[in-house]
């Protein structure tokens, strides 16, 4: 394809009117972990498989998911050392939108910046994508919400939404399953079965990493005790 | 042929240019208008579970009482609390930044905040600016370590004391600790001294005054008491209220209501993607 001549400089359109890398970074996303968001009537539950490279790895170090603000969490498909440096500018976006207007960021302001560091990327000299897409799951005044960014620079809102590995499945299975008055408890199990559906081996609390976000607006990583009783209640 | 005359900008780092210009017009009598001083009297002390801070609420301007029952006591973290003595905005601005990165910083380490850290990074600051930056501060909390208790001067130095006072009415609350302080005080002897020196300082300075607010941080817990005592009461408020004899002579009364010039169509086209 005429493309491939096009792939080597990032800041070059292709004669298809494609960017090549970006599509390149989708690629990237594509052959990451599988992760997922459902959006509950009262939370919202983001949810990653944790597939470590040995079992040698100490699994409680690895933290897939990791909030951005008290009420804002956010989960990854992709590039590890990547999420890292995003997150770490996104939790300074937030603070620094704290300190100017004393109120806690809402979440499509933070979606929305951390989109423009990720679209940034994509028109400068040197760099690269980022090799990641997010789910950003927060609660704020407008309610639960729930944000897909992809290396782009593009978010979009969902209902429910998987990325990585199996995002087809994923998608067909959160389809059907969906309701729109799911309220979270009943998600958190939604997505257990959807996170069982495409998953190699045993699914166990020591392979899946769960978030979730209430109606008191506290992002929290569920323990691996309580993974295990949800997992216990799904069986 | 290089111009001597010509300034090199300096690389990096505040330029101290203006402050030398705003001294050489000091000098030919030209000052600088008066800003928001908060006077003050803040102190802190160890007791046996922690540590427990202390402020008046007076901000002057000059010789005017500005602010009556401001806030001297600023969060730093949930541990942590700073009173603040020296210019208000200051005050104010370098708590408020250093709050921001400890939060920051508690993100990145997913730990508690330490005292020291709060410490260290306020006395770089206040160091970097030469004193200019004219916050003088009681910094306490409790974190993994124990119970610390710190000052810190405009210029950056810092103490780390059982029991401190700053501002101008520092000498009246010392006086009140030298003499009564001891190690191993429980919690409310321990407030009980705060707000016997608070009072010393509210009653013989002038640049103190109001109430007086307390901050009890001890180990996973802390109490904010504002004003936790209101020893300036306002008195002989006058029941009748004000009657003003000569009042401005209404000779016409004409209500013209604003007609409403832009039409609200809802509906209509979304813009385009």
């Amino acid at each position: 394809m005429g493309d491939s001549q096009y792939s080597f400089s990032l800041t070059t359109f292709s004669p298809s009117g494609k960017l090549v890398q970006i599509e390149h970074a989708l690629t990237a996303v594509g052959s990451g972990q599988t992760s997922l968001g459902i959006k509950a009537s009262n939370g919202v539950v983001i949810a990653t498989e944790k597939k470590l490279p040995s079992i040698l790895v100490d699994e409680s170090s690895v933290h897939k998911i990791q909030s951005l603000t008290p009420n804002i969490g956010v989960v990854y498909s992709g590039m590890g050392p990547d999420f890292r440096v995003l997150v770490r500018k996104s939790r300074k976006q937030a603070e620094q939108y704290h300190r100017l207007y004393k109120e806690p960021i809402p979440v499509t302001q933070l979606v929305r910046e951390t989109a423009a560091v990720m679209q940034e990327f994509t028109q400068s000299g040197g760099v690269r994508p980022f090799g990641v897409s997010l789910l950003v799951a927060g609660y704020d005044d407008k309610g639960p919400q729930l944000y897909q960014v992809d290396p782009s620079g593009s978010y979009f809102s969902w209902k429910a939404s998987a990325m990585g590995k199996n995002v087809s499945n994923a998608k067909t299975f959160l389809e059907k399953r969906y309701v729109e008055e799911m309220e979270l408890d009943d998600a958190v199990h939604t997505a257990i079965l959807t996170l069982k559906e495409g998953f190699e081996g045993q699914i166990s609390e020591k392979n899946i990493e769960i978030g979730i976000i209430g109606e008191k607006k506290e992002f929290r990583v569920l323990t691996p005790n309580e993974i295990r009783d949800y997992l216990a209640e799904v069986e | 042929m290089s111009n001597s005359a010509i300034d090199v900008p300096s690389r990096g780092g505040f330029s101290f240019d203006l402050c030398r210009r705003n001294d050489m017009l000091a000098k030919k009598g030209v000052n600088l208008p008066s800003f928001r001083k908060t006077g003050t009297t803040i102190v802190g002390l160890i007791f046996q579970d922690g540590v427990i801070l202390g402020a008046d609420t007076r901000a002057t301007e000059g010789p005017i009482v500005c602010d009556k029952n401001c806030e001297k006591i600023h969060y730093m973290a949930p541990n942590i609390y700073c009173c603040g003595a020296g210019t208000a905005a200051d005050t104010e601005a370098v708590t408020d930044m250093v709050s921001s990165q400890l939060q920051l910083h508690r993100y990145h380490t997913g730990r508690e905040s330490r005292v020291v850290t709060a410490l260290t990074l306020l006395k770089k600051h206040l160091f970097n600016y030469q004193g200019y930056v004219q916050a003088a501060l009681v910094l306490g909390g409790v974190d993994c370590t124990g119970p610390h208790l710190h000052t810190i001067y405009p210029h950056g130095s810092t103490d780390t004391l059982p029991f401190a006072t700053m501002g101008s009415g520092s000498l009246a609350a010392m006086a009140m600790f030298e003499s009564k302080y001891k190690e191993g005080l429980t919690k409310d002897e321990g407030i009980q001294l705060v707000v016997d020196a608070i009072c010393s300082g509210i009653f013989n300075d002038l640049g103190s005054g109001s109430n007086v607010d307390v901050c009890v941080i001890t180990k996973g817990h802390k109490e904010y008491l504002r004003n936790h005592l209101l020893p300036n009461p306002r008195t002989f408020v006058n029941a009748k209220g004000y009657s003003f004899p000569k009042k401005t002579e209404v000779l016409l009364t004409k209500i013209t209501p604003l007609r409403e010039r832009v039409e609200v169509v809802e509906g209509g086209d979304a813009m385009e993607e």
